[in-house]
């Protein structure tokens, strides 16, 4: 207590010196907890976009044939309608499954195109990747084979600007032809999900596509199929890939199961090194601080070379003026560490008021940071004050009195 | 009945080994306190006076011989336990005063107390009752740079007697002092005297001699002479 009291006289009366010496690790704390922060948040964000899409979507798509690359063309050839059947009868764990045709075309309304990514597929696909429309309507049983699409926000504002694209007429062009449709729909705002961004493309009928578009003859561009429910989705992805295995002959490299979860898992995964090495950097601020304050007291032992002669001869134990010392240094990087986490907070509070809009980011200030922070500051305290306060109880009391 | 010896040095040497060359600075003291002497240690300098003082206060050890203090050999103890003999048994007065700067009067000569871990209210009484015991009843909670520097050494006289110490220990103790602040400092020094304390003065001054029963004179690192007076305790 006694020891506490003349701590905070000591700092108090060397007020612009302790303020500094708290500096290193204010700044060091306070970048920790923003890391921190962002980075959960960050994660968070990803997470629940990754989510939304459902955990239980798996995704089947052609691998790369020989050394020709896995362009759209050669991925129609390698996965089948057939293959959709397949999945659906021989895979227990699959609940829905569909076919996909997808090609990027020049997109034109009346003196304006554009390249757009063209999407076909049956209905089932706004249930299973949870696509809504924002204005128009969604497809139904009726426009099976018509000329209908939906359009994504930014690829109807490159097309057609400042206009309302709903009811609208386009042309989607396929070689010398100019294939009309009708605009109906328009997609919610979403960002991009898996390999698909709703945002930027245009979804069409499946059989509409499938003979006026692609002219496919039962080839697809990929598989996207559904569990039941989440667990279910490493079985499926299993059963999809022994299938498959057995239709290639041991061709791996033919085709690609990925499942929600999957990437899920590798995305998190590297959400979580990115955070880690961010704090890590952060961390180094923390080092440098708490080398600041080995100097401070190391500098203030010196200092006060008298004082601890005057205390020693008064009674005081080595051990007394070590832990004097060390409770110094460990106040001053505790109080330094609750600036820190204050700073830290309103700053990561701040970036997100800033820039959050604009980026989708947001802060989650675990208590579990604050409290490492408080705990990294305060050793860091014992850490770096520990050599200065060592020397001060090995002084001499005889020449600690004499030194002026 | 015989007094209690205070402080008995047997044949103290003091060597400092400088390298090639050996400094003896003490050179085999032998001499004893009893409670409630006056005692001078008196030589010019380069004597050994400093020297014996640190032996006398328990901040050095002697390269040979035995120093007791209440019967307690200490020339062999640890750290530790020289730290706890200089809270308890040893009260300093130093030609510097030396008292903490940012401590008021009355926390300054509780610090020892604190060492000695004396709870907060008693030792807050004892530390005012020692204060008007030196004069300084209206001066508790000034610093020391708002003292003169006779006040401060009446305040570090008061610090020396916080923990009912063995004998006061006081080297130079007006050196820095004008004459009449040094007569004052001497004056409670005559009445601690009085009152039954003991007291041991380091000093070059022969002026201040006049109330000592013991004058020790020191040359060259050994006792020249050593004056006895008024009631003389043991020696026969």
């Amino acid at each position: 207590m006694e020891t506490l009291k003349e701590v905070f006289r000591s700092l108090y009366a060397n007020k612009l010196r302790t303020f500094l010496s708290m500096l290193g690790i204010v700044i060091g704390v306070a970048a920790v907890i923003m890391v921190m922060s962002l980075g959960a948040g960050m994660k968070k964000g990803v997470t629940e976009r990754l989510t939304s899409l459902g955990s239980n979507v798996i995704m089947v798509s052609p691998g790369f044939v020989g050394g020709r690359g896995g362009t759209v063309a050669q991925a129609v050839e390698t996965l089948k309608e057939s293959d959709v059947k397949a999945i659906l009868d021989m895979c227990p764990s699959v609940g829905k499954a569909v076919g996909l045709l997808s090609g990027s075309y020049l997109v034109q309304y009346k003196n304006s195109n554009t390249r757009i990514s063209v999407y076909a597929a049956p209905n089932e696909i706004f249930q299973i990747l949870n696509l809504k429309v924002s204005r128009g309507r969604t497809f139904s049983e009726d426009d099976k084979s018509k000329n209908v699409l939906i359009i994504g926000q930014e690829a109807a504002y490159n097309l057609f600007k400042n206009e309302d694209p709903l009811g609208k007429r386009v042309y989607i062009v396929q070689g010398s032809r100019k294939i009309p449709f009708e605009v109906v729909g328009i997609f919610e705002r979403t960002g991009s999900i898996l390999m698909f961004n709703p945002d930027r493309m245009i979804l069409i009928p499946y059989e509409t596509g499938k003979y006026r578009v692609f002219q496919s003859r039962g080839g697809i561009s990929m598989i996207i199929a559904m569990t039941s429910s989440p667990e279910l989705s490493p079985n499926a992805v299993m059963e999809i890939d022994h299938l498959l295995y057995t239709k290639f002959h041991g061709q791996e490299s033919y085709y690609n199961v990925v499942s929600q979860q999957a990437i899920l898992n590798v995305v998190t995964e590297s959400v979580n090194i990115i955070n880690l090495v961010l704090v890590a950097i952060a961390a180094v601020s923390l080092v440098v601080g708490g080398i600041g304050i080995m100097n401070i007291m190391l500098v203030s032992v010196v200092e006060r070379t008298r004082e601890i002669g005057i205390k020693m001869a008064l009674g005081a134990s080595r051990a007394r003026i070590l832990v004097e010392f060390l409770v110094e240094s460990i106040t001053i990087t505790f109080v330094a560490g609750a600036i820190g986490v204050l700073l830290g907070v309103l700053g990561s509070k701040t970036v997100v008021n800033t820039f959050g809009k604009t980026y989708g980011l947001v802060a989650v200030i675990e208590p579990m940071s604050v409290l490492i922070a408080f705990g990294v500051s305060a050793c860091i305290g014992l850490f770096f004050g520990f050599y200065p306060a060592y020397r001060a109880s090995r002084l001499s009391p005889i020449e600690a009195l004499r030194y002026e | 009945m015989t007094p209690r010896k205070v402080m008995e040095l047997v044949d103290v040497w003091k060597v400092y080994d400088m390298g090639e060359v050996k400094v003896e600075a003490l050179r085999g003291i032998s001499f004893e306190v009893y409670e409630g002497e006056y005692v001078f240690v008196v030589g010019p300098s380069g004597s050994g006076k400093s020297t014996l003082l640190h032996i006398l206060g328990c901040l050095d050890r002697p390269t040979k011989g035995k120093v007791f203090i209440e019967g307690e050999d200490v020339s062999k103890m640890s750290d530790r336990k020289l730290a706890k003999v200089r809270n308890r048994k040893v009260g300093f007065v130093f030609q510097t005063y030396n008292l903490l700067p940012r401590l008021n009067a009355l926390e300054n000569v509780e610090l020892p107390m604190i060492y000695a871990g004396v709870p907060a209210r008693e030792r807050r009484k004892k530390a005012k009752e020692l204060l008007e015991l030196v004069g300084l009843g209206d001066r508790l909670y000034h610093r020391p740079n708002q003292l003169s520097g006779g006040q401060q050494q009446r305040v570090a006289i008061a610090r020396a007697l916080a923990n009912d110490p063995s004998f006061i220990l006081a080297d130079e103790p007006t050196g820095n002092l004008d004459t009449k602040s040094g007569e004052e400092v001497m004056a409670i020094f005559k009445k601690l005297h009085e009152m039954g304390k003991t007291l041991i003065v380091v000093t070059h001054n022969p002026e201040l001699l006049k109330d000592g029963t013991r004058i020790v004179k020191l040359r060259d690192g050994v006792i020249e002479d050593m004056e006895i007076r008024g009631v003389v305790y043991g020696n026969t």
